[in-house]
């Protein structure tokens, strides 16, 4: 990302979200983008997954070996593009309630086209069985817990073998054991999948998790460390 | 001459169960549950008929069962024993789970309280999708009808934004799109504003009166006073138990357990038009509370001429200050000459006792007595002019 600005045109004024990001990510990251309520964070996501426009600046992408200017993209390019590079979970897991879990996660590999329908449910069996909860393929949203939905929401993402990841608040509606098991789903995915991570939180906690933590602040972004406490585990984490 | 009512136990909610235009019908239907720790009871024989283009509010507080009872209808889960038949359909009775699947994608549109849209599709496809998983619709025609329900919840000139671009107001509009997707004749939404301001609050409810007006069906389960205040019926569960609408609606600042209570000992009296229910002066033992048709109060005068103080409609009830001040009846209760009167009977000495356990109950009664003993003082008198605000509302 190169000097990304980002202003919102509202009745009362501009409302500039994002001040000039610069921000370069590598291959089998794992990225934590720390930053309070209305700094930024989400803005700066949806410049990552090309949802909205930038306002000035260059979002450039590179994955299965071609650059890719996200701010060049028709929306139909970048939903296109969308589909078959990125996956995004959220906090609150939007599964479908009336569908299975596997036939959630089959759903949108259908609408992409990636997969022929039978190999689709292959597909979403061992997807589920890399997140561990292949035994309750067949059971709806409503008979599993929270964690257990947002492990099938993460198979749904990895649907379609995307690259990176894109994650926002995942486990900010978990409590702390589910949200633990979590981040080791997470850290499976980057250590043995080789998949990029971009996470934003705002739970300081979490920092020394990433293997590189940024801090996002009124619209700019910090790769200094800002709390002394976990200075010492920021960074250090990559091998 | 006093005309012998008929009597039966009243059933906990519509005994109508095969009504003709009926849109769901619940009989029996019960769900227990297994755990560790033992079987737990979650619904206790539920009985329930919704009529087809009724708006109806279920509520209950958390744990009386609600969301199990809305399963039973979503087919979600399914009923330990009982039957549950929806436009037509017993839906658990021979049918697998996937025809039940098949089934609900064409016959119900479900929203909840978060709005579960996928957040990297377009709002147009959020609601093309539904049409994709039911196989309704030919392939061509959906991005069509998808704009046509999205017009119809006025978010056709965003279609094309994905869900994070949109408020969360018009995010839950999408999913009721995506719910009309299908054209369902039923549509259940679980707590569908919880999650919304006021303002769009009132949108999604204006949206599922004029879809009611329509002709469909929608059944919205809620905790907010405000909103079952827009429905045209309210069920209110309580520990596993559907309580009687005519109770509810009479005696609304009771307690659930209270009502409850109430629904198990209410027994249903039938009167022919004209039939005298109480006479002047006769002991009473019950209350009364009026299921259907209408009753006069009447005051006998010396000179044979009556005069009727008031006439009672449904929901309605007397005999509470007989009871609660030990008096015999004061005018004779009549059912009205329009057609047959059916009355709820609660036993006095359990009315006495709730009442004594419910300030609150007992104040808006103690009121309304009040208010009727002034208009019958001066009825009394020979100076009132009859139809007066004798009635409880």
């Amino acid at each position: 990302m190169r000097d990304v600005v980002k202003v919102y045109s509202t009745a009362a004024g501009d409302f500039t979200a994002l001040r000039g990001i610069n921000l370069q990510v590598k291959p089998r990251e794992f990225v934590g983008i720390i930053g309070k309520s209305g700094a930024g964070k989400s803005t700066l996501l949806n410049m990552i997954t090309a949802v909205d426009d930038l306002t000035a600046g260059e979002v450039t992408i590179h994955t299965n070996g071609e650059a890719v200017s996200l701010h060049q993209l028709s929306e139909d390019q970048a939903a296109l593009w969308r589909g078959k590079n990125l996956g995004v979970v959220f906090q609150s897991f939007q599964l479908l309630p009336m569908l299975t879990l596997v036939e959630n996660i089959t759903l949108p590999m259908d609408l992409c086209g990636v997969y022929s329908s039978r190999g689709s449910r292959e597909r979403a069996l061992e997807l589920l069985r890399l997140v561990e909860i292949e035994e309750h393929a067949d059971k709806l949203p409503a008979f599993i817990s929270g964690g257990q939905q947002q492990r099938v929401a993460i198979a749904r993402a990895l649907a379609n073998d995307p690259p990176i990841l894109v994650a926002d608040e995942p486990t900010g509606s978990l409590d702390s054991v589910t949200a633990e098991h979590i981040f080791e789903v997470f850290e499976h995915l980057v250590t043995e999948q080789g998949k990029t991570i971009i996470m934003v939180t705002h739970d300081e906690s979490l920092s020394p998790r990433f293997t590189r933590t940024l801090r996002i602040t009124d619209g700019e972004l910090d790769e200094a460390p800002a709390l002394e406490t976990v200075s010492s585990h920021n960074g250090r984490r990559r091998k | 001459m006093k005309t012998p009512p008929s009597r039966q136990k009243t059933a906990s909610v519509e005994k109508n169960l095969s009504h003709p235009d009926a849109m769901i019908d619940m009989h029996g239907v019960v769900k227990t549950f297994k755990n560790a720790a033992g079987e737990f009871t979650v619904l206790k024989g539920v009985d329930l008929t919704i009529r087809r283009g009724e708006f109806v509010s279920i509520v209950g507080k958390s744990g009386s069962g609600k969301s199990t009872l809305l399963n039973m209808i979503t087919g979600i889960d399914h009923p330990t024993s009982g039957r549950v038949v929806i436009g037509g359909t017993d839906i658990y009775t021979g049918v697998t789970e996937s025809q039940r699947s098949r089934w609900r994608g064409r016959n119900l549109g479900i929203v909840f309280q978060f709005f579960q849209l996928l957040p990297m599709l377009t709002l147009l496809e959020n609601v093309m999708l539904a049409m994709d998983f039911a196989e309704m619709y030919d392939f061509d025609e959906r991005p069509a009808r998808a704009m046509a329900m999205l017009r119809l919840v006025g978010l056709d000139s965003i279609a094309n934004k994905l869900p994070v671009l949109v408020s969360t107001g018009q995010q839950q509009l999408a999913a009721i799109a995506r719910a009309l997707a299908c054209d369902p004749p039923l549509l259940v939404a679980d707590e569908p504003t919880g999650n919304l301001d006021t303002r769009s609050a009132n949108t999604i409810i204006d949206l599922f009166e004029e879809l009611s007006r329509r002709g469909k069906t929608v059944i919205m389960v809620t905790h907010d006073p405000s909103l079952t205040s827009r429905t045209t019926r309210t069920i209110i569960i309580s520990d596993g138990e559907l309580i009687n609408e005519t109770i509810a609606k009479a005696l609304p600042w009771l307690r659930h357990r209270h009502m409850l209570e109430f629904t198990t000992l209410a027994q249903t009296r039938t009167y022919p038009a004209n039939a005298i229910v109480l006479s002047p002066n006769e002991p009473v033992e019950q209350l009364f509370v009026i299921q259907s048709g209408e009753a006069d109060v009447v005051l006998q005068e010396r000179r044979k001429k009556e005069t009727i103080l008031s006439r009672l409609k449904p929901g309605d009830f007397f005999g509470e200050n007989e009871l609660l001040n030990g008096k015999r009846s004061m005018a004779s209760i009549r059912a009205s000459s329009d057609g047959p009167l059916e009355v709820l009977t609660l036993p006095g000495e359990d009315f006495k006792r709730v009442m004594a356990e419910s300030p609150v109950s007992a104040g808006a009664v103690g009121r309304i007595v009040q208010e009727r003993s002034k208009v019958y003082r001066a009825a009394d008198h020979s100076k009132f002019n009859p139809f007066s605000l004798f009635r409880k509302s």
